[in-house]
């Protein structure tokens, strides 16, 4: 019946703004790469690259996926998102606390700033939680992809809440744990836990949308979820109370790769029985994101027992630049020209000609992006493994010219005005 | 969607047909007759038309679009009635549905 519920898109003004702060941050994050390429030659523990790392995962990796979450909460659950209000609470929040954490780690001033710039980070994050938990009624129906967005959630309030404490503890330490052994363990329930079963989830729902997959194997979906949550559990258990012991830390890998695989197998599967065989580019980045998630995984056994720190530098690249980058550069164009051409365009369909979502920006530099991108990755990962600044910077350049031909494009769906015919 | 000759309002399901080939699902860039989501148009009540009509998927982002976009175009062809949408996911869409032209233009070969 047309009242039958389809889930009702949040207003734009609670979508918006996480799409051109993220595109904004991307662009300063490429600088700062570019500024301080040297940060990428030695030990991971220094302010720059902590800022770097903080403005990728905070503000630009999180940034979006915020926002694009908000967006497809409703369609994923099939029910209006719980609060819109609550979603621009989560954007203010995590704006602010991101420019002050940030600027906090390059000046490496610890104390109230940076903790106050935490607290924010971890206000955002229970904002985010409260909705995507109310509006996915996980309890109510059972799907991947409502079970994935909670325990993203939930690992995401993890890891802001480890992270915040590690700020406490850099002015007034208390941990009795050695500072770097948490760092670890709160980067990978950021990694594992929030990115990866955040993607996992909203994933196995969009690309077999967007595919037009014949029916689903979802049952691969729930071991994905196990594998994942008992390998990330386990080594944050056993991380926190007996320390980080390469062999059993290889063990937890294998589980979380486990998961890893039976969701690339439920992807592999849907494209397989896909209706439409073109990919488009916006695909292609995803797919090919995808390869720098499995690269990062092969680099494990290789950091644990090489102990050289350019190999973790690499796998953090892989994943920040190669794999979540990868996917928001693509993803970002399946979801914002839909979301802008609705406000514009919903009403006006089939009553004149209007523009397509895609007719919203310029697809040819999304295949340029895309073909910089490539590059730009693999030689920043050149560069990092040979040590050499000079590389470095290069590949910087190429990602600041990513970022603008990503931002540009953003910024003219963002200022679309209506055209009709 | 299939039309019956015999069927009273065949002419005017035509008119309808044809103005429902100009409503693009615009995340497929396929209009909603190839794409097999109308289901049935029904003139029998005077001053109204109902279509039934179902989505690829029940959650799709583009439904409220879709489904102004046909609302649009009977009125459109029909001012005299009013247009009434029954959106319905039984039976499923599926790729089924598809008619050649739809499945050519999504480039299914």
């Amino acid at each position: 019946m047309a009242e039958l519920n389809i889930g009702k898109a949040p207003p734009n003004s609670t979508i918006l703004p996480f799409y051109a702060t993220g595109a904004m941050v991307f662009w300063v994050l490429c600088l700062l790469l570019f500024l301080s390429a040297d940060s990428l030659t030695t030990h991971f523990f220094n302010p720059h690259l902590l800022t770097i790392v903080h403005a990728a995962a905070l503000g630009w990796g999180t940034m979006i996926i915020f926002g694009a979450a908000h967006q497809l909460l409703p369609v994923v659950c099939e029910r209006d998102l719980f609060s819109p209000a609550l979603g621009s609470l989560s954007w203010y929040s995590l704006f602010t606390g991101v420019l002050i954490l940030a600027a906090s780690f390059w000046n490496f001033r610890v104390g109230w700033i940076m903790i106050s710039g935490g607290i924010l980070v971890v206000i955002s994050v229970i904002a985010f939680f409260i909705n995507s938990a109310f509006t996915s009624r996980i309890f109510s129906q059972l799907s991947p992809a409502r079970l994935f967005i909670t325990t993203s959630a939930f690992w995401l309030g993890i890891t802001v809440t480890i992270g915040l404490l590690l700020a406490i503890n850099l002015s007034t330490p208390f941990f009795t744990r050695n500072h770097l052994e948490i760092l670890k363990l709160h980067a990978h329930a950021g990694l594992a836990g929030w990115f990866l079963q955040l993607v996992t989830g909203i994933s196995s729902k969009l690309v077999p949308m967007f595919l037009l997959a014949k029916e689903t194997k979802d049952r691969w979906m729930y071991r994905a979820a196990w594998l994942q949550n008992a390998g990330l559990i386990l080594f944050l258990t056993d991380g926190y109370f007996f320390g980080i012991h390469p062999d059993r830390i290889l063990i937890y890998s294998i589980l979380v790769a486990g998961g890893i695989a039976c969701w690339l197998y439920f992807l592999y599967d849907a494209f397989r029985h896909r209706l439409r065989k073109r990919i488009d580019m916006q695909m292609r980045h995803t797919f090919t994101s995808f390869l720098f998630l499995l690269m990062a995984v092969v680099l494990i056994p290789v950091i644990l027992f090489s102990g050289q720190s350019q190999w973790a530098l690499l796998y953090g690249t892989f994943l920040f630049m190669g794999w979540i980058t990868g996917i928001i550069l693509g993803m970002t164009f399946k979801t914002l020209p839909f979301i802008v051409w609705n406000g514009h365009y919903k009403m006006l369909s089939g009553k004149v000609k209007v523009p397509l979502p895609k007719d919203l920006y310029q697809e040819s530099l999304l295949i340029w992006q895309y073909r910089v991108y490539l590059i730009a990755i693999l030689l920043l990962g050149a560069g990092i493994l040979s040590a050499q600044a000079i590389i470095i910077r290069i590949a910087a350049l190429l990602w600041m010219i990513v970022a603008s031909l990503y931002g540009y494009n953003v910024l003219k769906i963002l200022l679309h005005k209506t055209k009709i015919e | 969607m299939n039309i019956e000759f015999s069927d009273p309002f065949a002419s005017q399901k035509a008119i309808a047909r044809n103005a429902l080939y100009q409503v693009i699902d615009p995340e497929l860039f396929v209009n909603v007759i190839d794409l097999g989501m109308i289901y049935d148009l029904d003139f029998n009540t005077e001053g109204h038309i109902t279509v039934t009509m179902t989505l690829t998927t029940p959650h799709c982002p583009m439904g409220d679009a879709i489904q102004n976009g046909v609302r649009n175009a009977m009125e459109a062809c029909f001012p005299d009635r009013q247009t009434e949408i029954n959106l319905t996911f039984n039976p499923p869409w599926g790729m089924d549905k598809v008619t050649e032209e739809g499945r050519k233009q999504l480039g299914a070969y």
